[in-house]
């Protein structure tokens, strides 16, 4: 009973750290600077708010913020497929901020997709996509290292092993869950997604002009890449029309 | 109006009942809790041109308040808003409220018009009507001769006394308006007459369109319809339009009256002179409608606000006109928690739109809820009037006999300057004790909290966060280590299992461990030994090498040689390493001996005597050393 009270309240412990840390938010760039591009937001010029969007998340790839503004601009701009892209790419690392996943519903709705699909619960989605890819890489990595330590103290220190059973046991599950869930994610929508940031952008069945018009995409469509290595083409699938094809870089972009 | 509120339903149902249902009820969507509908229709058909209809637009709603109906523009109408008629009712606590919106509508062109759909929105659902079809004809000659007094400007097919005369007058004093009030001062909320007229001595190829005024200080109520009739001014015959309007003052002070304006489709010539060569070719082209605009407005006028008599009674709350008042309670048995409607109605002339409720007096024993009201506006003979009825609904808290007391109602009779005041009851009410306690009764902004009605949706706005959380920062570097790094808690995993191995092994073969570690041991028993001397403690130094070298031929034998014979270990010793020289046993043999007397005698060993222990045991450790290992 008290071993099981311990746990619960080590796992308590890590959920509060976590939460906190989540809270906290690591120093960046000057306060005044976004200030400015906000009031230009503000005032309507989303073109020049747009520009200094941009500039601070070429700064800093990991700020989801940059590019939730960004989004913000373009969807002011009436660019709905950039706005979903950087939308997108916010939400791939912040699918927790409520403000980041109203805006990209909203967007997609805007332009007929579902953020959630249909006949999933919304409690069920917001849980898949608790977790960013890259925390869930990063807790896979932390486990992985702790998992390694705890079994080598088990092997070299005979007297530790009973209390280190549970531990074991606790990394390991944590390690093979952040795998499984990695591995779930990795067929979802926003997983090596792209969107269509260009209207009626040609589906064609090869990377190269002279191949043949499958359809046309509209814009904010999101499409799957299942291979980036050309140069100049995607190869995208649309899973809902069961198609696939090629599309050029510059009419789509990967979130 | 009949207001009558039913509590059967709710007599038994408890508070948590009530609370369910309230929950409940936040979740149904806002559209459903003010669902409305709306109906338009016209009092005729067919309209002459110079006459006019009623448009009334009826909007009904489950809600205290309904919205009001927006009229889209309308060309081929001059609009009037002629008031609205209210009509309230409450069963088991739900309002059900329907205003009928009066306009008058005046045509100004013959033929089919329309009368667009007309929409009403309350911000959730809008309503529209269907597009009306009126048939607006030419006015009937007939009644234009019978009725002179009531045609309109255009069918005034300009019978002037002197057509030549007409003509030769300036455009100007062809069209013109003027703006009249009816009294020069007045009261706060007294009703003032404003008289517009238009007057029109030329044909007008469509009816005019007119802008009304706008006022400063004032309230305006439209007295429709429109007047025609036909004068003569300086030997002129001029037909004209008339439009009143009645004002309210709002507060002591000056106020106005701007200039209206007419837009004016004129022929083009002027009038036409039938003595002109060319009057069939003027008249037929004023029939084809051609025509300029001209604009007429009339003058601006001034009002003085009056400041009110003294004297006012303590029931005043602004009301002027001459007014009756009742009051009555719709029942006067009733029991704790049920709920009954008290009625103030007040009638007659004056501005009920602006007339506020009675204030009630102090009643302790009754909860009192809001206060809904509806109006009924009439306009005859340019006054306004009507009734208004304020209920408000009351349930008793305690059983017995219970009073609503005495309501009182003031007001300022401008005709004679003076106040009066009216009341009604005291009504005497019989309470029983109820079934349950006070129900809930609610109106839509009251007894519960206000819904949210969502009138559209938006992108949420720009974050003023400089950074990304600490967790997605962590994540993204931890995330961004290379692969190969994570071999290492392979490494060190595979290094330690290779440990534990090892450490299994000593313990399994602990022997095998001492034969390898006796000849480290022995020389660090060495080095002690040489401490001890330099200190100057030579039998502490012989103790040292002694315990040493039976601990060495322990680790090398395997048998605990403390507890043997020197004969015995050397045996052992030779069974064990049988390639081991003679030189070598003798050796540990004159060492042992050395050492053990060395050890045991009394007076112990001097410095010289350890030092050469110490050398011999040193020379005989590097020789067993090598002997040993002849072992195999």
């Amino acid at each position: 009973m008290k071993t099981a009270l311990a746990a619960f309240m080590k796992i308590k412990l890590l959920i509060v750290l976590f939460l906190t840390l989540s809270a906290v938010t690591a120093g960046a760039y000057d306060r005044s600077v976004l200030a400015e591009y906000n009031d230009l937001y503000k005032n309507g010029n989303y073109q020049a708010a747009l520009e200094g969007y941009l500039e601070i998340a070429a700064k800093e790839s990991y700020n989801p913020y940059a590019f939730y503004n960004a989004g913000n601009a373009y969807f002011r701009m009436n660019k709905p497929g950039l706005a979903i892209l950087y939308y997108g790419k916010a939400f791939r690392l912040d699918p927790r901020d409520p403000d980041i996943r109203t805006n990209l519903e909203f967007a997609m709705k805007h332009t007929g997709q579902n953020f959630v699909p249909e006949g999933m619960p919304k409690a069920l989605h917001y849980l898949y996509y608790f977790f960013s890819d890259r925390e869930l890489k990063a807790v896979a990595t932390v486990f992985w290292w702790l998992a390694c330590l705890l079994l080598s103290i088990y092997a070299l220190k005979e007297a530790m092993r009973e209390k280190l059973r549970g531990s074991i046991l606790g990394a390991g599950l944590i390690l093979a869950g952040a795998f499984f869930w990695s591995a779930a994610r990795s067929s979802s929508l926003f997983s090596d997604a792209a969107v269509v940031t260009e209207n009626s952008t040609q589906l064609l069945s090869g990377p190269g002009e002279t191949f043949k018009t499958y359809a046309t995409l509209p814009e904010a469509r999101l499409v799957k890449v299942l291979d980036d290595t050309d140069d100049v083409y995607y190869e995208i699938g649309i899973p809902r029309e069961g198609i696939k094809g090629w599309v050029k870089k510059t009419s789509a972009g990967k979130i | 109006m009949n207001i009558s509120i039913s509590n059967i339903f709710f007599r038994d149902i408890g508070r948590l009942t009530i609370f369910i249902a309230l929950c409940l009820c936040a979740f149904i969507p806002p559209s459903l809790h003010a669902a409305f509908s709306i109906s338009a229709e016209t009092d005729k058909q067919s309209v002459e041109i110079n006459d006019s209809l009623y448009l009334t637009i009826t909007v009904s709603g489950d809600s205290s308040s309904v919205p009001e109906p927006a009229l889209p523009q309308m060309n081929n109408f001059n609009i009037y808003s002629s008031g609205r008629s209210q009509n309230i009712s409450i069963i088991n606590g739900k309002i059900a409220t329907s205003v009928a919106f009066t306009y008058i509508l005046t045509p100004r062109f013959i033929g089919k018009q329309k009368i667009p759909p007309i929409s009403v929105s309350n911000g959730a659902e809008k309503h529209i009507t269907p597009e009306i079809e009126v048939n607006v004809v030419k006015a009937a000659a007939a009644a234009q001769a019978a009725q002179p007094q009531n045609t309109a400007p255009r069918a005034q097919a300009a019978r002037q006394p002197s057509a030549r005369a007409q003509a030769a007058r300036q455009p100007e004093e062809m069209l013109f308006m003027t703006a009249e009030t009816d009294k020069k001062a007045a009261y706060p909320n007294e009703q003032v007459n404003l008289t517009i007229r238009f007057y029109t001595a030329v044909p007008l190829t469509s009816n005019p369109q007119y802008v009304p005024p706008t006022f400063k200080n004032l309230i305006s109520e439209d007295l429709p319809p429109v007047k025609n009739g036909e004068t003569v001014i300086k030997g002129v015959r001029y037909t004209y339009s008339e439009i009143k309007t009645a004002l309210f003052g709002i507060e002591e002070g000056q106020a106005s009256i701007n200039p209206a304006s007419v837009f004016a489709q004129i022929h083009q010539g002027g009038a036409i002179d039938p003595f002109d060569p060319n009057f069939f070719q003027q008249f037929f082209a004023m029939n084809s409608g051609q025509g300029e605009t001209r604009q007429v407005t009339s003058n601006s006028a001034a009002l003085k606000i009056l400041p009110l008599p003294e004297g006012a009674p303590a029931a005043f709350n602004g009301a002027v006109g001459n007014f009756t008042f009742s009051a009555e309670p719709d029942r006067r048995e009733i029991k704790t928690g049920e709920a009954l409607n008290l009625s103030l109605a007040i009638t007659g002339k004056g501005n009920l739109k602006t007339l506020l409720a009675p204030k009630l007096p102090d009643m302790p024993d009754f909860k009192v809820y809001d206060t809904v009201n509806s109006l009924n506006i009439s306009k005859d003979n340019d006054i306004i009037g009507g009734k208004k009825v304020f209920t408000t609904v009351l349930i008793p808290k305690t059983e017995g006999r219970r009073t609503i007391p005495r309501i009182n109602f003031a007001f300022l009779d401008p005709a004679t300057k003076t106040y009066k005041e009216l009341s009604a009851g005291p009504f005497e009410l019989t309470v029983e004790k109820g079934d349950g306690e006070g129900q809930n009764v609610s109106f839509a902004h009251g007894g519960q909290a206000a819904l949210i009605t969502p009138i559209s949706s938006d992108i949420r706005y720009v974050s003023d966060k400089t950074a990304a959380p600490l967790t997605g920062t962590a994540a993204g570097r931890i995330s961004a280590m290379p692969l190969w790094l994570n071999l290492f808690p392979v490494g060190a995993l595979l290094l330690s299992l290779w440990l534990a191995r090892l450490n299994d092994f000593r313990l399994k073969n602990p022997m095998l461990f001492r034969f390898r570690k006796a000849h480290g041991e022995a020389r660090a028993d060495l080095a002690g030994a040489a401490d001890k001397l330099k200190n100057g403690r030579p039998k502490e130094a012989a103790s040292i090498l002694y315990d040493s070298l039976l601990a060495y031929l322990y680790d090398k034998s395997g048998h605990k040689v403390s507890g043997l014979t020197m004969r015995r270990t050397l045996t052992l010793l030779k069974e064990k390493f049988p390639d081991a020289g003679e030189n070598a046993l003798n050796g540990i043999k004159d060492l042992w001996g050395k050492l053990e007397a060395l050890h045991f005698s009394p007076g112990g060993a001097t410095q010289e005597e350890a030092k050469d222990m110490l050398e011999t045991y040193t020379a005989l450790l590097a020789l067993l050393e090598k002997e040993f290992k002849k072992r195999g």
